[in-house]
């Protein structure tokens, strides 16, 4: 008796869950709303490719950026040297010329001078 | 340059121990030296040195330590605050302009500054002056007015011309030293007379 009892209720919970689990229609709705999400998430998709182009963008003008300051920096320091040789080309034009007058001048004096004992000199 | 650098030395010391009692204090700063528009027009050729502390700094390092000329050049300017020159050489024979010379002349007539020489030479038609301002016995200022029948020079130094450090470089370019005070004579005589 009890054994039928079991039999029953097992064929019950088998019929329930062929009946719960039986293939069901969508429906032409379910296929207009999977193309929809489809369709709304394709911009996401398309948004990688652009990140990963600014991406690449920002790294270009990094490096841009990095060589143009190193450009500048070699430029300055071209220009530093040219017109730390330029004042030192300068520095020894003007000792020159200071250098040759205060020649003249000693020679203007000491021609101006009496030779020493030159009254002695005699016999 | 060597030889050049000796004979600025050695004339300027030497120009310094004739004999001037310099106590005065005088202004460190450059000479506001005229245009010199006409004779620049008329020069075959010219020379215009304008080098301040900043100039004069920078040139510095670009002297070579290792080399003795550049290092006593370098410590020749070690204590200047600028040099400028104006040096023009004519082809011919010219006459100066005397208002801007005299401008120049009225700037050396200022207190602090002394003539130390002033040479006519009026067969050649030479004339040299040279100024001399100085601080506590050290020259903080030179100014040089050459005026020759076909050159004109004006030099103008300014800063600690140190006449003691100049007598060192004159040992280390082994040249014979050139008394500058009454300790280098012998018996202490007195430096020679202005002349």
């Amino acid at each position: 008796m009890s054994q039928d009892m079991n039999r029953d209720d097992n064929h019950d919970v088998e019929q329930r869950l062929r009946a719960a689990l039986r293939p069901v229609d969508p429906g032409a709705g379910f296929v207009a709303g999977v193309m929809a999400r489809i369709a709304a998430e394709r911009p996401r998709s398309a948004r990688l490719p652009r990140t990963r182009a600014a991406a690449g963008w920002l790294t270009f003008a990094l490096a841009a950026s990095i060589v143009l300051a190193l450009l500048v920096a070699h430029q300055q320091q071209a220009r530093r040297t040219q017109q730390g040789l330029e004042a030192r080309r300068q520095l020894i034009q003007a000792l020159r010329v200071a250098g040759d007058k205060l020649e003249l001048a000693s020679r203007m004096v000491n021609a101006q001078q009496p030779p020493p004992n030159s009254s002695n000199s005699g016999a | 340059m060597n030889s050049l650098l000796r004979r600025c030395i050695l004339t300027l010391a030497a120009l310094a121990a004739l004999g001037v009692r310099l106590a005065v204090a005088a202004p460190a700063a450059p000479l506001k030296l005229p245009e010199f528009e006409s004779l620049a027009a008329k020069a075959s050729e010219s020379v215009n040195v304008s080098l301040d502390s900043s100039l004069l700094g920078l040139a510095a390092g670009f002297l070579d330590p290792k080399d003795p000329q550049d290092a006593g050049a370098k410590q020749l300017i070690a204590g200047l605050k600028g040099i400028y020159v104006r040096n023009y050489t004519f082809d011919r024979d010219i006459t100066y302009p005397a208002a801007e010379v005299e401008a120049l002349r009225r700037q050396l007539a200022a207190p602090g500054w002394q003539s130390l020489v002033k040479v006519r030479k009026e067969k050649d038609h030479t004339n040299v002056d040279i100024y001399i301002s100085v601080d506590q016995g050290k020259a903080n200022g030179l100014a040089i007015i050459v005026s020759e029948p076909r050159e004109f020079t004006v030099v103008n130094i300014v800063g600690a011309i140190d006449l003691e450090k100049l007598r060192r470089l004159e040992g280390k370019f082994g040249v014979p030293k050139i008394p500058l005070s009454d300790d280098d004579h012998p018996g202490g005589a007195p430096a020679p007379a202005h002349p």
